[in-house]
């Protein structure tokens, strides 16, 4: 059982804390830097001591019952800043107060704090400052029309993911490894030598912070304990003192040794900076497994009290919600969800099926625990049983969107084509959304999502953003002239390789600007290389690193395409200025004309070839504009397909289409089809969707929704498996369902208060339906109605 | 040769094993008064109106019922879903209508899929001359044969046609070593007093030992009448509602319990 009293306790205590921002980990970080002695240090040294620093003053903060501590905040969902990153305006404090979805609250004292400490001290010195003034009119001019957005921007690069090694090390074995590669360096010949001095340095001064944090856990929890008189608690709470006291310093080997180790250094991760993605056990069932098998034989652990643990954990992530996002980057990210996503199943090592009793144990905890944090997917391979994939449906059919479904056989593809060894794209997955990754080795960044639909529209005016006049991209030509599609295709591909080009020089200077600025010694600690390499993480540092820009839009953009060659090159149905001047009306009086562009013109989704060849040619087009380019922290730009809630932003910089959509509506999501436009049921979308070339992206997202009639009984879901497996045959990289009906969401809408638990899947990810803005929800009930009709 | 097909699914996942593509021939002799395929009654091509919304706004758009195919091109289709057909164990079905009212183009079908190495099954009234049954014998995996009435005088008045011939052909299929399915749709009023229930049950068990795969109970469904409206048909189940859930449990248990392999579909 899971779902024990103290769990039940803990988990809605988490569940009904309120979000709150904290100006704990803002003050800290800002006496650290006002202090004389900061800024003498080397960038890297300067960082692990800001860090020591937070965790030697931060709060401590144990809740009652609980059996894995650590808390970021000084209580369950309060939330820290990193002014450093970003700095918060008081007006920006205001809109996080304020704002329907997604808010925290800030209180006066907070406020006040911001007003005359973290603001004089931070304004223009910020990273995102230091961004912005280093980016050029081109780039500013694209961001701000909505072509891309910039991760870099509020939150530093993380996307990253925890692999084998740390569960069977500690930190004082990580200082030992920082002692050798000091010994080894070549002052002689390493022009470098004395920069990887100071990283090591640093490093190994983060091994002592987060032992030290552990140890103030440890005491703290002695003194709670000393005051405790239930006999049970004081036991428990002395168990945990010992724990604390022996990791993360040393490796763990009991099962609930190593969660709360993983918590510990989680909790570093996510106090050195506000890394994208949260961070995550990654393959936590394998790193389970033979600890919980070992603490089973020995009969020191039974499959209850795992399971009790287990809830606790859980628990953990839920109290931490994404660190308050503002602007573009809320609107690209609209969510307190922070992406910390367990893989499961998938292969071994040694390429063998990797399903175990764990694995069944996680799922079971998914569950029951039904909340939004940690999310989970399982990772499918062919090696892998069909038991896995049932056990998986029986949770997806609950309609609250996890686990989603990975296709392990292309992850490692992908991974392999990127020049990873055998046995790291083994031990790889996906992190975030939906983003593959050599778990432990890689510095994988996602750096903004990239507007295919808004570079079409650009290209159609001629280098002209429609909706403010201004020029922001390049004169390709009049379309009106273009005799053949060829020649527009030929225009849209000069934009998009200008914009691919103004993001990734952007791209190089931020990299450099964290390089130089905001190293992250403890996360380099995690991700194997950085050591050896006396490098940082945020500098090349890890054995493999990449930087993706992400695709949006794919589905729409194949529309608009499609129209276009149909009706005004193929069947000469129209001319230019007749569409476009329907465009420009928003289809206002041209009836006919939209009915004709949105029910009579080929479309995504429908395995069209007609249709789905533009798919490919954006795809591809996309592809050679960014793969393979350098970037300068030593990494390769590299695609991939997924919009978390960009879609929804990027439709918002759009006027009408020449698919029918009307102006300013979202985009269709990854590389789904756009809302309700796919009429021949999941085969035909799912082979549409496999025409693009999974393998050379590092992952797509394809959302999938079912009414629960497709999941009644033993039969259905294997058919369902059929189906699953069949698109990972396509080489397909993810899939997902929401299983839900409309009118469920409709009353949601109307009563959010009697759903405060109702969790739908939105693009890569899920989420709490009232957390939603009104038009996404409206969106998710518009495909749920197409997919239970 | 060309058949007149009414409509085609694709992830069809109750017309037999597998995830199937599914063929609704046109043309029925029968006219049963609960059809949800309502189009599928005529042997022709008919004009409809159907009503497209964007927004609030509505488009009335003439559209055709029944396309002529040949079979190459119901290949073409089928295979587009290969890779799903193959992993799932699948097929392709025909259903209609009554496709052995186009026994010619049928068989000419049924062959072509079976040389393709694809599972076939064909979904009869079981109203049919017993020489086109014989005729797609040969090419057919597995019939779905619906059972809605064993009384004669009740079938001929709820469905136009005696059941005289039906149940000579289903003895036929069964003793020519065929797999079938038995449908039995179930409505209200019709076919689900407990006399007719025990004559079905007593059916199915007398039949025992042959290839009976199972029994399907599909329960009555309104999902039919706005097809009524646009065909400017009777709709002559007015106020019968669908069997609850409780209900079609109900049933389902008093045929398992009886050691009938049983499913509720559809």
């Amino acid at each position: 059982m899971i779902l024990t009293d103290r769990v039940k306790k803990l988990r809605e205590q988490s569940l009904n804390a309120v979000e709150t921002i904290s100006a704990e980990r803002a003050m800290l970080v800002t006496e650290f830097y006002k202090g004389d002695h900061a800024r003498e240090l080397s960038a890297p040294v300067r960082r692990a001591r800001a860090f020591e620093y937070i965790l030697k003053n931060k709060k401590l903060c144990i809740n009652e019952g609980e059996l894995i501590v650590g808390e970021r905040g000084p209580a369950p969902k309060a939330t820290p800043t990193y002014p450093e990153v970003t700095v918060h305006s008081l007006e920006d404090l205001d809109i996080l107060d304020s704002r329907e979805k997604v808010s925290f609250k800030v209180s006066d004292e907070v406020r006040e704090i911001y007003k005359n400490d973290i603001i004089p001290y931070w304004k223009g010195k910020s990273n995102r400052d230091k961004i912005m003034e280093a980016m050029t009119p081109a780039w500013k001019k694209a961001y701000n029309a909505g072509v891309f957005t910039e991760f870099q921007e509020q939150r530093a690069p993380g996307h990253t993911v925890l692999g084998y090694k740390m569960f069977s090390k500690g930190f004082l074995d990580l200082k030992e490894e920082i002692s050798d590669a000091i010994q080894a360096l070549d002052y002689f010949n390493d022009r470098h030598a004395y920069d990887k001095h100071e990283e090591l340095k640093a490093m190994d001064i983060a091994c002592d912070a987060i032992i030290m944090y552990a140890n103030r856990n440890a005491d703290e929890l002695e003194r709670i304990a000393r005051k405790t008189d239930d006999p049970e608690r004081k036991k428990e709470l002395l168990e945990m003192v010992r724990i604390c006291r022996k990791v993360p310093a040393n490796a763990p080997d009991t099962f609930h040794e190593m969660l709360q180790h993983y918590w510990f250094i989680h909790l570093g991760v996510v106090t050195e900076l506000n890394p994208w993605d949260s961070f995550n056990p990654g393959r936590f069932d394998q790193h389970l497994s033979p600890v919980y098998r070992r603490d089973i034989e020995k009969g020191i652990l039974t499959k209850d009290k795992a399971h009790e643990l287990l809830g606790c954990f859980w628990v953990k992530f839920s109290n931490h919600p994404a660190p308050p996002k503002i602007g573009v980057t809320a609107q690209e990210s609209n969510t307190y969800t922070d992406f910390c996503l367990i893989n499961l199943g998938g292969v071994k090592p040694d390429g063998t099926d990797a399903v175990n009793e764990m694995t069944y144990m996680l799922l079971d905890t998914v569950k029951e625990m039904r909340i939004l944090q940690p999310s989970t997917m399982v990772q499918i391979s062919k090696k892998n049983p069909d038991k896995f994939i049932h056990k998986t449906l029986d949770i997806i059919k609950t309609g609250f969107g996890q686990p989603s479904c990975f296709n392990t056989d292309a992850i490692i593809q992908e991974l392999l084509r990127q020049g990873k060894s055998i046995v790291d794209a083994r031990n790889g997955g996906a992190s975030g959304c939906v983003e593959t990754g050599a778990f432990g080795t890689e510095s994988y960044w996602l750096t903004g999502y990239f507007n295919l639909a808004k570079i079409l529209e650009v290209t159609l005016y001629n280098g002209i953003d429609k909706r403010t006049g201004e020029m922001i991209g390049l004169p390709t030509g009049d379309v009106t002239k273009f005799k053949t599609f060829d020649e527009l295709f030929d225009a849209f591909k000069t934009q998009l390789e200008y914009f691919a080009s103004t993001k990734i020089r952007g791209n190089n200077v931020i990299e450099r600007i964290f390089a130089t600025n905001l190293p992250v010694p403890y996360l380099s600690l995690l991700i194997e290389d950085c050591i050896a390499n006396g490098k940082d993480y945020n500098d090349g540092g890890a054995r493999y690193n990449t930087s993706y820009i992400q695709g949006v839009g794919l589905g729409t953009i194949t529309d608009m395409l499609s129209s276009i060659r149909y009706n005004i090159y193929d069947q000469k149905k129209y001319a230019w200025t007749e569409l476009l001047e329907a465009m420009d009306n928003n289809f206002e009086g041209y009836d006919e004309l939209q009915y004709d562009l949105i029910y009579n013109s080929p479309k995504y989704g429908n395995d069209d070839d007609y249709a789905d060849k533009h798919a490919v040619m954006v795809f591809e087009t996309f592809y050679d504009a960014v793969n393979g380019r350098p970037t300068s922290r030593g990494a390769i730009h590299r695609i991939n397909m997924l919009p978390t809630t960009s879609h929804v932003y990027f439709g918002s910089v759009i006027g009408a289409t020449p698919d029918g959509r009307k102006a300013y509506l979202p985009l269709s999501e990854g590389i789904s089809p756009f809302q309700g436009v796919d009429r021949l049921g999941p085969t035909a979308v799912i082979k549409s969707a496999s025409k693009i070339d999974h393998l050379k992206t590092g992952g797509t997202l394809l959302n999938q929704k079912f009414s629960p009639s497709f999941f009644e009984d033993e039969e259905s879901y294997t058919k369902l498996t059929a189906l699953i497996r069949s698109y990972f045959k396509l080489d397909g990289h993810h899939i997902q369902f929401n299983v839900v009906d409309a009118d469920t969401l409709r009353d949601a809408q109307k009563h959010p208060e009697l759903y405060r638990d109702l969790i739908v899947r939105v693009a890569g990810y899920s989420d709490y339906f009232n957390d939603l803005g009104e038009d996404l929800q409206n969106e998710i009930i518009r495909r749920t109605e197409h997919g239970s009709l | 040769m060309k058949g007149l097909i009414f409509n085609i699914i694709r992830y069809a996942i109750n017309d037999g094993p597998g995830i199937r593509v599914t063929f609704f021939m046109k043309g029925c002799p029968l006219s049963c008064w609960w059809c949800h395929n309502p189009e599928g009654i005529s042997p022709n091509i008919e004009e409809v109106e159907r009503i497209d919304k964007i927004g609030d706004r509505e488009f009335r758009i003439k559209e055709t019922v029944g396309k002529y195919y040949t079979v190459n091109e119901l290949l073409d289709v089928a295979m587009r879903d290969f890779v799903f057909i193959e992993e799932s164990g699948g097929g392709v079905t025909f259903s209609g209508g009554e496709p052995l009212l186009q026994v010619d183009f049928l068989v000419e079908a049924l062959n072509t899929f079976k040389s393709e190495g694809i599972h076939t099954a064909v979904d009869t009234s079981g109203y049919a001359s017993v020489s086109a049954i014989d005729a797609v014998i040969p090419f057919t995996d597995l019939f779905l044969f619906d059972i809605k009435h064993l009384d004669p005088l009740k079938h001929k008045k709820y469905t136009g046609v005696s059941n005289n011939l039906i149940l000579k052909n289903f003895d036929y299929i069964i003793t020519k070593g065929k797999k079938v399915i038995i449908r039995i749709p179930v409505i209200p009023g019709f076919n689900d007093d407990p006399d007719h229930l025990k004559a079905l049950r007593d059916f199915v068990l007398g039949k025992q030992g042959v290839n009976i795969e199972r029994i399907d109970l599909l329960p009555f469904h309104r999902s039919g009448v706005a097809k009524y409206r646009k065909l400017s048909l009777e709709d002559k189940m007015k106020g019968v509602e669908q069997p609850s859930t409780t209900r079609m449990d109900e049933l389902k248990k008093y045929f398992f319990e009886s050691g009938i392999n049983v499913k509720v579909s559809g």
